[in-house]
């Protein structure tokens, strides 16, 4: 199978590297959530995806889980 | 009787021992094409010749060279192991002829692993067996003074362990490296569609895990946002700033507390804090350290300072590069060397203030047998310097100077502001005595802030509270310094190889220039050999392989059992690769492909701010232009490109007009282009 956002092998739907990304943007969403007091799941997707410090994995991944 | 043959490691060298020796009388020739240097000293006839560094090289007898495992392996006179060694079989037959009129040897190449190598090769290659029987030449300076004392005190047979551990490294080096690059090669051209070398080394696999991993880091990180509080003090019409003492608050309805419970309320100035701290002059230079503060001070990247330092050693202007050393032993004649670079300009009042009082040099803690640390001798440039070695030999010239000078003394203050429960600090430093740093200059680096003038009890209105919303930092790339620093302090590779991996790792592709940006090729090679071959990226197997060699150099350890290991160790690694060639190949070939289309991409387009514009190439005209890859969908942005050199990519726009900026290499200096040819920056006034 194939990762579904850059077809490199994958482990389920996507690679290893995507995966750590997806953990990684999750992860990081109830310390966003404590920073700005509220904060809605697709707010974060997007100001992650926006913001200049995410790395290249976690915006595709932050774009991928907006799509879903 | 015969004559005397000396062997130098580098035709410079060899001049230089020859005009050191005669006094400036030696009469040369050419020996099948090579200078050879020939004069009497007292009762005795010298020769003075030359290798071109290493003549000899480590190969396989096999002709095919897409064939793994090798285990097999002979050392060759280098132009039948490298073609760019050509010239390696003349020096050889040089030699050889050379050789038969001699009755005495005397090995003068670099006194190193590499040096003793070189010279041990040629005495049992080119001159009959003679690496026993030769005596050596000792020296860390191309000077006139310490080339004598070497050749007055001649010594049999004083390298012979470091000569093994040379053997060693090279046998070991090439078993690894030939073997893994042709399992990759292989592997790569089984699925792929074109042939790439696609190597691995034994030491460029774990430098290469470093990059990855900080490249993994940086990838999937994910920016936590904090914020930054700070205070505007005001009394008696002057205002201070100060910093919350918490540096980063993690949520923003804590800071604009902060705010709220300080804005125009009293400040009491409660502990305040002054003192005069010593500062001691920096370790005398070694190569690494050289290495580190010519990338801070210049930017020159750690394998042009090498090459540079390595210039300058062989005109005789400083001591021998290649040292681990961070010392200078009172041998070295701390003084004459200061009375020379007296005698050079811009260091005449420097020089006669530090030879008004005692010198005793700072030392630092690194040691190494065969050379002290790197210094001027103390001889003036015979010839003009270009910029960059007039800036390293600078560069050394001052760190030797400074280790003379006493210490410097900074005067740090800081004090506490608190407000409702709330503490500020602010701080500042100068510099009030500058001691070592007046001769070490520009490169001493301490910054004076200014002092608050603050004392305890005093009262001040809190003016302005400043709340600000920051991002956690995603990790720096590692840059060429910072690479080098790191593979010294996980021992992997020496001061002489490190420089050099690091370049082949931007020449082969896995890693992009400047910006130390592993590429996908870089990570795909990472990835395949951290599943098949996971010892080879580790850093434990190659640290290992280090300290055996030290073993060997000392004396303590066996070369051949040494090697027994590394083939036992790689046969099991390579075999699994073997097993897995197509997968590996396909994830290389597809990351190749995604490196290479990835070089043509410039940024996004900032016309449509869907696409990405590219370097294309007409198909008519054969000419490149930069073209958006949403022409499809009717973008026409497009932009005309200089037709030589190479255009490469800075990740970078345009301030005024927010294109692509690309750098053009080839020819002269690279310049920056911004693509855009209507860009409001190009027009004239």
């Amino acid at each position: 199978m194939k990762c579904l956002i850059c077809g490199r092998e994958a482990v389920s739907d996507l690679c290893t590297y995507h995966t750590e990304a997806r953990d990684k943007v999750k992860g990081a969403y109830p310390l966003w959530v404590k920073a700005y007091g509220r904060m809605e799941w697709k707010d974060y997707l997007d100001n992650v995806k926006r913001n200049v410090q995410t790395g290249q994995w976690a915006k595709e991944i932050a774009e991928f889980l907006q799509g879903v | 009787m015969g004559y005397t043959l000396v062997i130098c490691e580098k035709p410079d060298a060899a001049r230089r021992v020859s005009d050191a020796l005669s006094g400036g009388a030696a009469g040369s020739s050419v020996v099948e094409g090579a200078v050879v240097y020939r004069f009497r000293r007292g009762e005795e006839e010298f020769v003075v010749c030359s290798a071109q560094g290493h003549v000899y090289g480590v190969s396989d007898p096999l002709e095919e060279r897409s064939v793994y495992p090798v285990f097999d392996f002979e050392w060759y006179p280098s132009d039948l192991v490298d073609e760019k060694s050509a010239g390696a079989a003349n020096r050889i037959v040089a030699i050889r002829k050379l050789a038969s009129g001699a009755s005495k040897f005397v090995n003068a190449c670099d006194f190193d692993v590499e040096g003793e190598t070189i010279g041990f090769n040629l005495l049992r290659y080119a001159c009959g067996g003679k690496e026993g029987a030769a005596l050596r030449a000792k020296f860390s300076t191309l000077a006139q003074e310490d080339l004598s004392r070497a050749f007055d005190h001649l010594e049999l047979q004083a390298g012979q362990g470091r000569a093994r551990a040379g053997r060693a490294r090279h046998a070991i080096d090439f078993v690894w490296g030939v073997n893994l690059s042709r399992a990759l090669s292989q592997s790569a051209l089984s699925s792929g569609h074109r042939y790439r070398t696609v190597s691995m080394g034994r030491v460029q696999g774990p430098t290469l895990e470093f990059l990855g991993r900080r490249e993994r880091e940086i990838r999937q990180f994910i920016p936590v946002p904090y914020w930054k509080v700070s205070g505007i003090f005001k009394k008696d019409g002057e205002s201070l700033t100060a910093a919350y003492s918490r540096e980063k608050v993690e949520a923003k309805a804590i800071a604009e507390g902060v705010r709220i419970a300080c804005l125009r309320k009293e400040a009491v100035a409660t502990a305040v804090r002054k003192s005069v701290v010593q500062v001691g002059p920096p370790a005398p230079f070694n190569i690494g350290d050289l290495q580190k503060e010519a990338y801070k001070s210049f930017g020159y990247t750690p394998s042009r300072t090498l090459q540079i330092a390595e210039r300058l050693y062989l005109g005789a202007l400083i001591s021998y590069p290649r040292t681990g050393s961070q010392r200078l032993p009172p041998t070295i004649n701390y003084a004459g060397i200061i009375r020379g670079i007296g005698k050079i300009p811009g260091y005449s009042t420097d020089a006669a203030e530090l030879l008004k009082g005692e010198l005793k040099p700072v030392q630092g803690s690194k040691s190494d047998a065969a050379h002290p640390a790197i210094h001027p001798t103390g001889e003036r440039p015979r010839r003009a310097l270009d910029a960059s070695e007039s800036a390293i030999f600078d560069l050394v010239v001052r760190r030797y100077l400074a280790a003379f000078g006493p210490s410097a003394r900074r005067e740090i203050a800081d004090a506490s502001l608190v407000v409702e429960g709330h503490e500020f600090r602010v701080g500042g430093g100068r510099t009030v005595f500058p001691g070592w740093m007046k001769y070490y200059g520009r490169y001493a680096g301490y910054r004076d802030v200014q002092l608050p003038s603050v004392s305890e009890g005093d009262e001040f209105l809190t003016s302005e509270v400043v709340v600000e919303e920051k991002f956690e930092q995603r990790p720096s790339r590692y840059n060429q310094s910072s690479l080098l620093e790191k593979m010294e302090r996980e021992e992997i590779g020496t001061k002489a190889t490190r420089a050099e991996i690091i370049a082949t790792l931007v020449s082969r592709g896995y890693v992009g220039g400047d910006s130390m940006e592993v590429t996908d090729l870089g990570l795909a090679v990472l990835e395949m050999m951290a599943k098949y071959a996971p010892s080879v990226v580790g850093t434990r197997l190659t640290r290992d392989i280090e300290e055996k060699l030290e073993d060997v150099e000392c004396g303590s350890g066996e070369e051949a059992a040494l090697l027994r290991e590394t083939v036992r160790t790689l046969a099991g690694q390579l075999a699994e690769l073997g097993l897995n060639e197509e997968a590996v190949g396909r994830e290389i070939d597809s990351a190749q492909m995604k490196t290479v289309t990835r070089s043509f991409v410039l940024g996004g387009c900032p016309v449509c701010k869907k696409g990405e514009l590219r370097v294309v190439r007409s198909k008519t005209t054969k000419k490149r232009f930069v073209g958006c890859s949403n022409y499809k969908s009717g973008c026409r942005a497009s932009a005309p490109l200089p037709q030589r050199g190479t255009i490469r990519a800075t990740a970078k726009s345009c301030e005024r007009c927010f294109w692509p900026v690309v750098y053009v290499l080839g020819g002269g200096r690279p310049w920056r282009l911004c693509v855009n040819p209507d860009c409001p920056g190009k027009r004239k006034s």
